[in-house]
């Protein structure tokens, strides 16, 4: 250890001023790019729509790394002659240091890069990690940060990435099923409902008409549910296009008669 | 080949029909390909810098055609002669065995003139092989059930020729609206139909296509003009209201444009790309590439609108005038927009060929102050307009092509065409 650090010191001992600015001044260029296109790059995709706004948001963290790692390939010899002892000596103590010090950070670090490399989510994404949903905004260094529906930012760190379940709604596609649930009574025609429901779907303007539409039913001791499946335009239309069906389905549904299960409620009385 | 009018039927925009797998868009340049993706991005990227949209205005110093001088050179073509030319090429096509059913539909992009010719079909009498066509107009109420939809196609003849102009004139995208054309559709399926033509928009069959997966009623569609055919097309259209052929060049090179082919002294001319462009542009849709066109045509700089008769040669042999480049064409641009409304009633508008305000609120879900608001501001951009007559809102020929770039970006179902 001692000889590591002594190496590491004599390593440094060759360092100038001036070499230290000549880095300083790479890595704020680097830092100033980074920040220029996570401000720039979502700031274009959020007027574009569709496929482009997807790839444009998805380029963000991989031009961050490669970033990264082109500032770290210029800075490196300007700091120190590149030789075989000099490496193994930074990359011992870098080793160390993220061992004990910053093992969850490293981690996270870690399973950032592995995420850039299997997308399990990228930006733009609908993902539900740990009971939390939301569209990924952006993928830093060592977390991923969703918004979800109520506006509220998650941040969800990369290394919840090797024991956590991911689903992922639309899976960097701009399509991204959406399910409008219906409760009914028994007695009904159930052909006639689910053919009902299936024009409702064909007809709200916020359904994309090019991909599948279905109409699923199960049967309970209470009655019948019927899930009414398919795509909006955008998947962030999901919530209006839910509602829209739910709207339009309640709406014909109750022309034809056909009524909603209610649960019971009951009050309980002051203790 | 030519019709009893002096129409080119090869070079007439319903002279060809093709099935619609073997409909290709006119080819294109990789150049032409990126600098149209690339001005896609720029309008879309540009829509809130000038929040104010405008509508266009010409980008050259040329004086613009009169109205005078545009219906003699770039007249509006003949729907009569094209529904001829229409059911000619059909009888050719059954007579080669490439077609044998007794219904044919018939699919289109909007703008390409097949309501307008079916809808003569009528007046123009029998030819001889066939009684003469009865016209199928659609009920004043779509809204009906499916049992009322059987009971109002039994009351329709459609044991002799009949003709529907435009299906898209018989439903609504509502639940309400939907019983019509499946019923029609089983009927023509199940043979219970005499011969006749159904006519459809091709936003329209994208939708019915969907919801009725099993309807193969093998459509037919006008193939898409090409350079050559759109040259030949717009050449006859001017011969044949002003019994002169069209001389038009380029104002910026002065190569020429029409006519397509050289001169018969064996010497060569030098073309101009303008019509490759314009079939690219317009995606061989005839009625936008008349409206392009019609836009882009010129006068000679020192002639005044009125001067109808100085763009003839001095000997009167020829009609001459001049062509903008199509990068100095302004065309409308889509509205700035956060909010579906816009895309909703455009799209409407599309799925059913015009809409009057009442349907349209109905179909798009944009009621009141919502929609007289996008309506305004879409009619203040040119990208739609209003009927005279049937008081229907349209997409304008030359807003379309922005309007299905920007529908296909926003996600919206578009057609094929």
């Amino acid at each position: 250890m001692e000889e590591t650090l002594g190496g590491l010191k004599g390593l440094f001992s060759t360092v100038t001023s001036q070499a230290v600015m000549e880095a300083a001044i790479v890595i704020a260029a680097a830092a100033m790019l980074i920040f220029l296109i996570q401000k720039l790059v979502p700031g274009v995709a959020a007027r574009l729509g569709g496929k482009t706004r997807l790839y444009l948001l998805a380029s963000v963290p991989l031009l961050r790394l490669v970033i990264i790692v082109v500032t770290i390939v210029v800075v490196v010899p300007i700091l120190i002659e590149p030789s075989f002892e000099n490496m193994v000596a930074i990359f011992g103590t870098l080793g160390l240091a993220l061992g004990f010090a910053f093992k969850d950070y490293a981690n996270s670090l870690i399973a950032g890069i592995v995420t850039l490399y299997e997308m399990p989510y990228r930006p733009g994404d609908w993902i539900e990690v740990n009971g939390k949903y939301g569209e990924v905004r952006s993928i830093g260094t060592r977390a991923a940060e969703i918004v979800s529906p109520d506006d509220t930012v998650v941040l969800i760190p990369h290394s919840t990435l090797w024991n956590a379940l991911i689903a992922n709604g639309n899976d960097g596609t701009d399509n991204l099923m959406c399910v409008a649930e219906f409760h009914l009574t028994p007695g009904h025609d159930v052909r006639r409902v689910m053919s009902l429901l299936r024009d409702v779907a064909f007809t709200s303007p916020y359904t994309k008409t090019m991909k599948p539409i279905s109409v699923v039913v199960a049967q309970h001791p209470w009655g019948l549910t019927y899930r009414l499946k398919a795509y909006p335009l955008e998947p962030r239309d999901q919530f209006r296009f839910v509602s829209d069906l739910t709207a339009r389905g309640m709406d014909i549904l109750s022309e034809h008669g056909v009524c909603p299960a209610s649960v019971p409620v009951s009050v309980a009385s002051p203790a | 080949m030519k019709d009893e009018n002096g129409a080119d039927s090869e070079g007439s925009p319903l002279g060809q029909l093709i099935t619609m797998e073997s409909w290709r868009i006119p080819e294109t340049s990789v150049r032409r390909t990126v600098k149209g993706a690339v001005r896609h991005l720029m309008a879309q990227l540009r829509q809130g810098i000038a929040p104010e949209e405008e509508p266009f205005q010409s980008l050259d110093d040329l004086p613009v055609l009169s109205e005078r001088q545009r219906e003699r050179i770039a007249p509006y073509p003949d729907y009569f002669a094209q529904a001829r030319t229409l059911v000619a090429s059909l009888e050719t096509l059954r007579t080669s065995g490439a077609f044998s059913r007794d219904v044919a539909l018939i699919v289109a992009p909007p703008f390409s003139g097949l309501r307008e010719s079916l809808v003569r079909l009528p007046t123009l009498g029998p030819d001889g092989a066939t009684d003469p066509w009865r016209l199928v107009a659609p009920p004043e109420d779509l809204c009906m059930t499916e049992a009322q939809a059987r009971q109002w196609w039994d009351k329709q003849d459609l044991a002799s020729a009949w003709v529907i102009p435009e299906l898209g004139d018989f439903w609504l995208r509502h639940p309400a609206g939907l019983a019509l054309i499946p019923e029609l559709l089983r009927r023509v399926a199940a043979g219970e139909t005499g011969p006749g033509i159904i006519g459809c928009s091709s936003w329209c069959w994208q939708f019915w296509s969907r919801y009725l997966p099993d309807a193969h009623l093998g459509p037919l569609t006008p193939a898409p003009l090409d350079a050559e055919r759109l040259g030949r097309w717009f050449g006859n259209l001017s011969i044949l209201q002003d019994r002169r052929p069209l001389v038009a060049r380029m104002a910026d090179d002065g190569l020429y444009v029409l006519p397509i082919d050289d001169p018969d002294d064996g010497s060569r001319r030098k073309h101009a790309g303008f019509l490759r462009d314009l079939a690219i542009a317009s995606r061989g849709n005839p009625g936008v590439a008349l409206a392009i066109w019609q836009h882009a045509l010129r006068a000679r700089p020192e002639e005044s609108a009125e001067a109808e008769e100085q763009t003839t040669d001095e000997a009167g042999r020829y009609r001459e005038c001049w062509v903008v480049h199509m990068d100095q064409l302004s065309l409308p641009t889509m509205l700035q927009t956060y909010d579906r409304a816009i895309g909703f009633i455009l799209h409407a508008l599309l799925l059913h060929d015009g809409l009057d305000e009442e349907r349209l609120a109905m179909v798009s879900d944009v009621r009141g102050a919502p929609l007289q608001l996008a309506l305004s501001r879409l009619v203040r951009a040119d990208i739609i307009e209003r009927g005279d007559a049937s008081r229907h809102w349209r997409v304008t020929p030359l807003g379309y092509p922005t309007v299905r770039r920007h529908l296909l970006s926003w996600g919206y179902p578009v057609d094929e065409f």
